[in-house]
């Protein structure tokens, strides 16, 4: 994928600015890549777009797209909306309340002749699954989802180089979304132009994306698949915003002994060493961070294997509340060395039936998925490959 | 019935509305888009004519435009031009007169407009001027019609200001509402009745017209 992120129609984009509010970073995209822009309210997820559609001109930066620079504050280049040729989906769509759908659409094709531009109108609209009798009602007559596809055939009227929704799925139900996804999978194939998506939901950007911009504060975190991002947070703060639940600290002992390996000593977030000072663990050692410096350490879900037979280390634990969710089953387990520990894990399928509240259970941590992180984060401008 | 008052009241309402119509949606857009430290200022004194007196800005009026102020004065001296007793000043009255009536509902109009709508349309490719015709007009459209049509209603049944600035002068300054006045004085009954009727007609039907007009266009959306 690299070498298309360098390719002609690739986005590149890098933002510093301090005020009006701080919003930093820099990410690339490549044509037919989607990428998530993640994060919680205020992160500055809709402010990185409205830089890139040209609705609002940052303090310093730059924004290229398919080799036409769009922004460089340098240069003094920034350039309008009219001029970018961007496909915008607004998260309330903002859709002409005056105009029938097939005229919303129409509205993006002005440079084409009217008859052209209600045939092309028609075209992307059927393109979207709306039919001829909804093509011409206003929004304020169509479902959630339907003005949806509306919004969508509308920036894609547009011919954009670079295609931007800004949480497009918030407003719709369940059944329409999952239309919709399909929709996006389908545009992705057809389509050979970068693709960013504004979301909260951690699941549907793993879903859709090839690959997060965690953001947080206006600052971008952390780039990268959705798989490493969540073996390997850079910092605690991702690991919380990618939805990390089994996040600990400790103190980094140095190598084992064993090549390749170093030991990790579990701390409670009370600071002092758990009671049982000898809750030492071996894990993968990378050489990048000194002996005895405190760290923030993850394991994902993946990591926490039931029994005690197989590698690891096993822990004694007991089940301190379980939840019987539909098809999964949400359980806290508390240590039996230290009580004040305590791990989430999602069970599903039959193995989930066997836990109930105050079982005691073997638990073992995977090693190899257990990822330490120093406690200060490096500045958020370098970013993580 | 007093027909060339009523026609002079036809003729003010028409050519203040014309006049008026063009400022009052660029003023009343321009307030709804824009944010600045004395815009309340500015506000005031748009509302200003609404709440003063009409005798009051009729005073001024008189005394800031006629012959004896320095204004009216060069203005005569210079090109020959008396702007206090004729159409003229009628007109001047009845447009300061009218700007609340005319800016307020229009800037409501466009405030009511959500401001991404212009945003979707300038990623759409619309220049400004585009955006204005094609998304921002329409969707005000019912709010400056009501302004038309209060400024067109209120302009045929103005008295204080117009009596100030213009007397009461036959087919020059002496308008319905002015007649009506002159008949009552005079104790004409009969003939004050059948024009104030007339005026209460007419304002009535307008303005429900325009109501039902913008009731209409909103449920379309």
């Amino acid at each position: 994928m690299s070498d298309r992120r360098d390719g002609p129609r690739a986005l590149r984009v890098e933002i510093d600015q301090h005020e009006p509010m701080p919003l930093r970073g820099r990410f690339e995209c490549s044509a037919g890549e989607l990428l998530a822009l993640v994060g919680p309210s205020g992160a500055g997820k809709t402010s990185m777009l409205r830089v890139l559609a040209g609705l609002m001109r940052p303090q310093s930066g730059r924004v290229e797209v398919g080799g036409q620079v769009w922004c460089d504050s340098e240069q003094g280049i920034f350039l309008p909306p009219q001029r970018r040729h961007v496909g915008l989906v607004f998260q309330n769509y903002a859709l002409m309340p005056h105009l029938s759908a097939a005229d919303n659409v129409a509205l993006a094709m002005l440079h084409l002749p009217m008859a052209e531009r209600d045939a092309q109108a028609r075209r992307w609209l059927d393109h979207v699954h709306l039919s001829s009798e909804q093509q011409q009602r206003r929004p304020a007559a169509l479902s959630g989802g339907q003005q949806q596809r509306v919004a969508v055939a509308r920036a894609l009227a547009r011919e954009p180089k670079l295609l931007l929704l800004d949480e497009p799925f918030s407003a719709v139900d369940q059944m329409s979304r999952q239309g919709l996804y399909r929709l996006l999978a389908q545009l992705r194939s057809d389509l050979d132009i970068p693709i960013l998506l504004v979301t909260h939901d951690l699941n549907e950007a793993r879903l859709l994306a090839d690959r997060l911009v965690v953001m947080d504060a206006g600052a971008v975190l952390q780039e990268g698949p959705p798989e490493h991002i969540h073996r390997a947070p850079r910092n605690a703060r991702v690991a919380d915003l990618v939805g990390m639940h089994n996040r600990f600290q400790g103190v980094w002992m140095g190598p084992s002994g064993r090549d390749g390996w170093g030991l990790l000593k579990w701390v409670t977030a009370a600071g002092g060493a758990s009671e049982a000072g000898d809750m030492l663990l071996e894990v993968r050692d990378k050489g990048k961070i000194k002996p005895g410096q405190p760290v923030n350490w993850v394991v994902p879900g993946d990591g926490i294997l039931l029994g005690a037979e197989g590698s690891g280390q096993a822990l004694e634990a007991r089940v301190s509340d379980a939840r019987h969710l539909g098809e999964i089953t949400l359980a806290s387990l508390t240590l039996e060395r230290n009580p004040q520990i305590s791990l989430r894990i999602t069970l599903a399928g039959p193995q989930r039936q066997r836990i109930g509240n105050g079982d005691r259970l073997d638990v073992r941590l995977d090693p190899a998925l257990v990822h330490v992180m120093p406690l200060h984060p490096r500045p958020p401008l370098e970013v993580e490959q | 019935m007093d027909w060339q008052a009523f026609s002079l009241s036809i003729e003010l309402a028409v050519v203040t509305l014309l006049v008026l119509l063009p400022f009052g949606v660029l003023a009343g857009r321009w307030l709804a888009r824009t944010r600045f430290s004395g815009k309340a200022w500015i506000e005031a004194f748009v509302v200003l004519p609404l709440v003063l007196p009409p005798t009051v800005l009729g005073y001024y009026l008189l005394v800031s435009l006629g012959a004896g102020s320095p204004l009216g004065r060069w203005l005569l001296d210079s090109f020959d031009v008396r702007l206090t007793f004729n159409f003229a000043g009628l007109l001047i009255a009845s447009l300061v007169f009218n700007i609340p009536f005319i800016v307020q509902p229009v800037q409501r109009a466009f405030e009511a407009i959500p401001e991404n709508l212009a945003e979707a349309a300038s990623v759409c490719g619309l220049t400004d001027w585009q955006t204005f015709w094609r998304v921002e007009l329409p969707l005000a459209w019912p709010g400056i019609l009501s302004a038309m049509v209060l400024t067109f209603v209120h302009t045929l049944g103005e008295f204080g200001v117009v009596l100030m600035m213009g007397g009461s002068i036959p087919g020059e300054t002496r308008t319905v509402a002015i007649a009506i006045y002159d008949r009552v004085q005079s104790f004409d009954l009969a003939g004050a009745d059948r024009m104030a009727l007339l005026l209460l007609v007419l304002s009535l039907g307008a303005v429900a017209a325009s109501f039902f007009a913008s009731a209409r266009l909103v449920a379309r959306r």
